[in-house]
């Protein structure tokens, strides 16, 4: 269970202090489906990149399973990223040198996992999202639906509580957009927590919860399937 | 973890050819010119240990005049007291450390059989001068045994004074023209080369008394002493000064050994080795700043994979060790191909001059294997930190 | 057009400041090494030459034994036939010669005031302070006449004079050279050392009285000076043919000229200046390929630009230009910083070191700006090449 508390934060812009985000509180169930929406500059990345660790809030607690992570130090904070958190990009983010199977492996380096144990639990990840036969490709020899499917099971090699996704179709066609979401709400259904940024309706309709952002605050709260095709809360 | 780290480093430096090459190019010239520049100091001192150890690290000599200052060459010309033949007597009597006392003198006069002349050093000696300074008679025999001071008109000759003198015939019993001296030829030297500057295969050796007359002489040039041991050559020293002062009534000669002018060369080679490899390391110090810059524009160009890397758990201590090792591994790889190119110019100096006995040594090759990864470490520090404290959100920005 | 390439060019250069400083402390390095290695290298060699020019240029000087090679055949002894005071004083004799100073030396006991030195005896003529360019301090120096004349009058080189009279007036006074007695009648100037020879402490005598002290009967040197420097040649030639004559149709001296010593001189430090250059210039080397490594990266990230540049009508010309005048802009501001390196690092050597010669040769600051200019030129070839392949379309949709 994860528990934001009254999060701020402030940036320092030319002097000013700008509120990215003011006075937010959710609590995200284990298990829970969630989509975050909201138009440009609304603090979407900023709430994620929070809930990922990856940014320490200005005010508030963040509490990850139990354990205030708000003002852990970096090594503490990758820890909580290693162990509980998978992030799936937009551009993906694969590290061009490395093949599909090492790029799987790569969170498991910075564990300390043992090799053989690496290959072994990458090659599962990789069957897992359907791409054995890809193994040994690097990112330019896949297709750009392989390539997000390499990032998921990179999410998920090392069991985390959390599936943080950004705009996880935004550069996908319809179809593979279709295949990744349904891969990730099968991982959903097997228990992992599912937060998704999203800019796409069709995309958000599907999360059993949808939070709108505008302006750094969280000014609305609604089911998946109220949101209408025709367009987003905000627009 | 550091096998897996430096597996990713590699992949990086694989991932830009040129670059990594070009850094690799840069460092392996420095490194090649330390390598290169201290085998070639080295080659020159051990030339030199080996020059004066030839004939012999128990040999020390005395020669008359004794020197107050450093600076000033001992034994130019006269002195007033002379270093005489009843000098090497009384040491050859008293002091018991010794294998051998012989005298030297010397002269410059021309040899001729024939219309054959020849310019050559005169060496007047004894029968042990042979054993003191290891030489070998490749004919006939070498001065005769017996009374130090009666000189006998008999010559023993130099290799190349033997050749040119009697070309294809045996100078055995032929009779020489030393100046104005007639001397029978009654040996020959096996061919040895140079030793201590005197080509001792363009001599020609005289009973010493011969060769004091012949230069109307009374003092010798010096007086070698060949002791068993060099833990004796200090002792030795002491009593044949002590012998020699009570008979001058003062202390009017110098007393040298072998040991201590090779440490004095050995000294000044070694200083003027380290200062050529510390002008050859500035260039290094030049790679090491072209590694550090080219390690800056790969950490500028891999933001968006630190940024990943660092979402994926990686800590600032991993990124910063990352990239340290990746400036080490350049680095690193430089060195071994500099050491390759070094060793190797090594070989084509010795090859072409073969009279050098460059040879790189054992410790230079680590030590510029070792200066060329600390210099990648020091290098790399502060790019790998440049890439440690990038902020991972600016690195994952969506574009 | 060329000054807006050059504007062009150096906006790139400081758009990039680090990586372009990092580039220009890399040839700085290597320039300010050179410009301070020659300026110690041509320090020394100014140095060493006033040492010797000291004496005078117009002398030569004869040395009995014949020897091709460097070194000092007097120190052999003997000869074949001797080098005497008749031959010197035949040799005042001969046209165009200013002066001859026929010389004798060894080692010797000098006692005085109740205190005793063992220096240096020099018997020399009248002549010698004209020939050697010594001035006499106090007194004067020893009297004209006959070569072969003895007098017992000496003179005390200034150091001599001070460890045996302190700050007494010698003049007059009773000295014992090697058990002679002679007395005082001058001192010189002080003349400091010479390549670690002391010849302040040395003492002066006639160099008749010196051959009787020393037992011997030939010079170890006679010194000549004439009059110009156009006379070299022919007084040269005199010396030899009249040498020869005397000495039965045999060359058994060596004549040596000052000039053609200097010129040697001159032509060894040259060499080791270069030498010394040379190896820091290694590092100018290794700069270089830092100034292609980076102009290759920045060819590389810019290839948009150049899509740009050359969808706005530049030709391939012009591009491979930009790229050229970037990677020199940076050299020579490489090479310019090294020269004010070098200058200041000659300084600061002054400072710490202030025996130290040095000299900075205004040609070799030319020579660093212009060599790292050059350095930058063939160092943005290949980058500018690569540059001008890009194809425009591919590169504008490279973004």
């Amino acid at each position: 269970m994860i528990e934001l508390q009254h999060i701020s934060k402030i940036f320092e812009v030319g002097g000013q202090p700008i509120y990215a985000l003011k006075d937010a509180s959710e609590t995200f169930e284990t298990g829970d489906y969630v989509a975050i929406v909201g138009p440009s500059g609304s603090g979407k990345s900023t709430l994620l990149n929070v809930i990922g660790c990856l940014l320490r809030p200005s005010a508030g607690a963040y509490i990850f399973n139990g354990e205030d992570v708000s003002q852990l130090d970096d090594q503490a904070l990758s820890r909580v990223r290693q162990q509980q958190i998978g992030f799936i990009f937009q551009s993906f983010h694969l590290v061009p040198r490395l093949t599909a199977l090492d790029n799987v492996a790569l969170p498991m380096v910075f564990a300390g996992i043992p090799a053989s144990e690496r290959r072994r639990r990458a090659e599962a990840a990789l069957e897992a999202v359907g791409l054995t036969d890809r193994a040994g490709h690097r990112p330019n020899q896949l297709s750009v639906g392989q390539r997000q499917r390499v990032v998921i099971a990179r999410a998920i090699i090392m069991q985390p509580s959390l599936l943080l996704a950004d705009e996880p179709t935004g550069n996908l066609d319809t179809h593979s957009g279709h295949q990744i979401m349904e891969l990730l709400e099968s991982l959903n259904v097997k228990g992992l927590t599912l937060i998704v940024v999203t800019h796409d309706p069709n995309v958000a309709r599907r999360a059993n919860r949808v939070i709108v952002l505008t302006d750094g605050q969280i000014v609305n709260r609604l089911k998946g399937q109220e949101l209408s095709d025709r367009g987003m809360p905000f627009s | 973890m550091l096998w897996d780290m430096m597996r990713l480093a590699g992949l990086a430096l694989a991932g830009n050819r040129l670059r990594t090459a070009l850094c690799v190019v840069g460092v392996s010239v420095g490194i090649a010119a330390v390598v290169t520049l201290t085998a070639l100091g080295e080659g020159a001192r051990q030339y030199v240990i080996q020059e004066f150890t030839s004939i012999g690290s128990n040999l020390l000599s005395i020669l008359p005049g004794k020197t107050e200052t450093t600076g000033a060459m001992p034994g130019i010309g006269g002195v007033p007291n002379d270093l005489t033949l009843q000098d090497l007597l009384a040491l050859r009597r008293e002091i018991h450390s010794a294998q051998y006392i012989v005298p030297v003198s010397m002269g410059t006069e021309t040899v001729s059989h024939g219309e054959r002349r020849r310019q050559v050093a005169v060496v007047g000696s004894i029968a042990d001068f042979l054993n003191a300074r290891e030489l070998h008679v490749a004919q006939g025999l070498f001065l005769p045994n017996g009374d130090v001071e009666r000189g006998a008109a008999v010559v023993v000759l130099g290799h190349t004074v033997a050749r040119e003198l009697f070309p294809g015939q045996s100078p055995l019993g032929q009779v020489v023209r030393v100046g104005e001296w007639r001397m029978r030829v009654i040996g020959v030297l096996a061919e040895i080369g140079t030793q201590l500057g005197i080509k001792m295969d363009e001599v020609a050796i005289v009973p010493v008394a011969t060769g004091l007359k012949m230069f109307n002489r009374s003092s010798l040039y010096r007086i070698l002493i060949k002791v068993r041991s060099p833990r004796d050559l200090n002792r030795t020293c002491d009593e044949a000064l002590a012998i020699l002062t009570e008979r001058h009534n003062e202390e009017d000669v110098t007393c040298i050994t072998q040991k201590a002018v090779i440490s004095t060369f050995s000294g000044i080679l070694q200083t003027l080795t380290l200062v050529l490899v510390a002008i050859g390391a500035i260039s290094l110090s030049v790679a090491g700043i072209g590694v550090m810059n080219v390690m800056l524009v790969t950490v500028s160009e891999r933001t968006e994979e630190i940024g990943l890397l660092r979402a994926l758990g990686a800590t600032q201590g991993h990124i910063r060790g990352l990239f340290l090792l990746e400036a080490i591994l350049l680095a690193g790889i430089g060195g071994l191909v500099g050491l390759g190119l070094g060793v190797g110019l090594v070989k084509a100096v010795v090859w072409g001059f073969p009279a050098i006995p460059a040879d790189p040594p054992a410790w230079a090759m680590w030590a510029a294997l070792g200066l060329a990864l600390v210099m990648g470490g020091l290098f790399g520090v502060m790019p790998a930190q440049r890439a440690a404290k990038l902020d991972p959100i600016l690195a994952l920005q969506r574009r | 057009m060329v000054l807006d390439l050059i504007r062009f060019a150096g906006g790139a250069v400081w758009a990039h400041r680090l990586r372009s400083m990092l580039s220009l402390i890399g040839i700085a390095i290597g320039v300010g090494a050179v410009i301070l290695l020659t300026a110690i290298g041509e320090g020394t060699r100014s140095y060493v030459l006033a040492q010797f020019t000291q004496f005078g240029t117009n002398i030569l000087a004869i040395n009995p034994g014949k020897t091709k090679t460097l070194g000092i055949p007097g120190i052999l002894g003997g000869t074949t036939h001797k080098l005497t005071l008749a031959d010197a004083e035949v040799l005042r004799r001969l046209p165009g010669v200013e002066a001859v100073v026929p010389m004798a030396m060894g080692m010797g006991r000098v006692e005085g005031n109740g205190r005793g030195r063992s220096v240096n005896i020099l018997g020399v003529t009248a002549d010698m302070p004209v020939v050697w360019r010594f001035t006499v301090g106090q007194g004067e120096f020893l009297p004209a006449g006959d070569l072969d004349r003895a007098t017992s009058v000496t003179v005390l080189g200034p150091k001599m004079k001070r460890e045996l009279f302190a700050d007494r007036n010698p003049l007059g006074e009773i000295v014992r050279v090697a058990g002679y007695r002679f007395r005082v009648i001058g001192v010189m100037e002080p003349k400091g050392q010479i390549l670690g020879y002391d010849l302040d402490d040395a003492v002066y005598v006639p160099v008749a009285n010196a051959m009787r002290m020393f037992n011997v009967d030939e010079l170890m040197e006679v010194d000549v000076a004439y009059q110009s420097a156009g006379l070299a040649e022919r007084v040269v030639e005199d010396v030899r043919r009249v040498l020869i004559s005397r000495h039965h149709g045999t060359e058994d001296f060596t004549i040596t000229t000052q000039a053609a010593m200097l010129d040697s001189l001159d032509e060894i430090m040259r060499v080791v200046t270069l030498a010394a250059a040379g190896i820091a210039g290694i590092s100018l080397v290794v700069g270089a390929i830092g100034v292609l490594t980076m102009m290759w990266i920045s060819v590389g990230e810019r290839i948009p630009e150049i899509g740009l540049l050359r969808a706005l009508g530049a030709r391939s010309h012009q591009i491979f230009s930009v790229f050229l005048v970037e990677s020199v802009i940076l050299s020579a501001m490489g090479g310019g910083v090294g020269v004010m390196a070098g200058i200041v690092g000659v300084w600061v050597l002054t400072l710490i070191l202030p025996g130290l010669p040095v000299l900075i040769d205004e040609q070799y600051l030319v020579l660093g700006v212009l060599v790292s200019m050059g350095s930058g030129l063939l160092s943005g070839v290949a980058p500018a090449r690569r540059a001008v392949r890009i194809d425009p379309v591919e590169a504008l949709h490279a973004e």
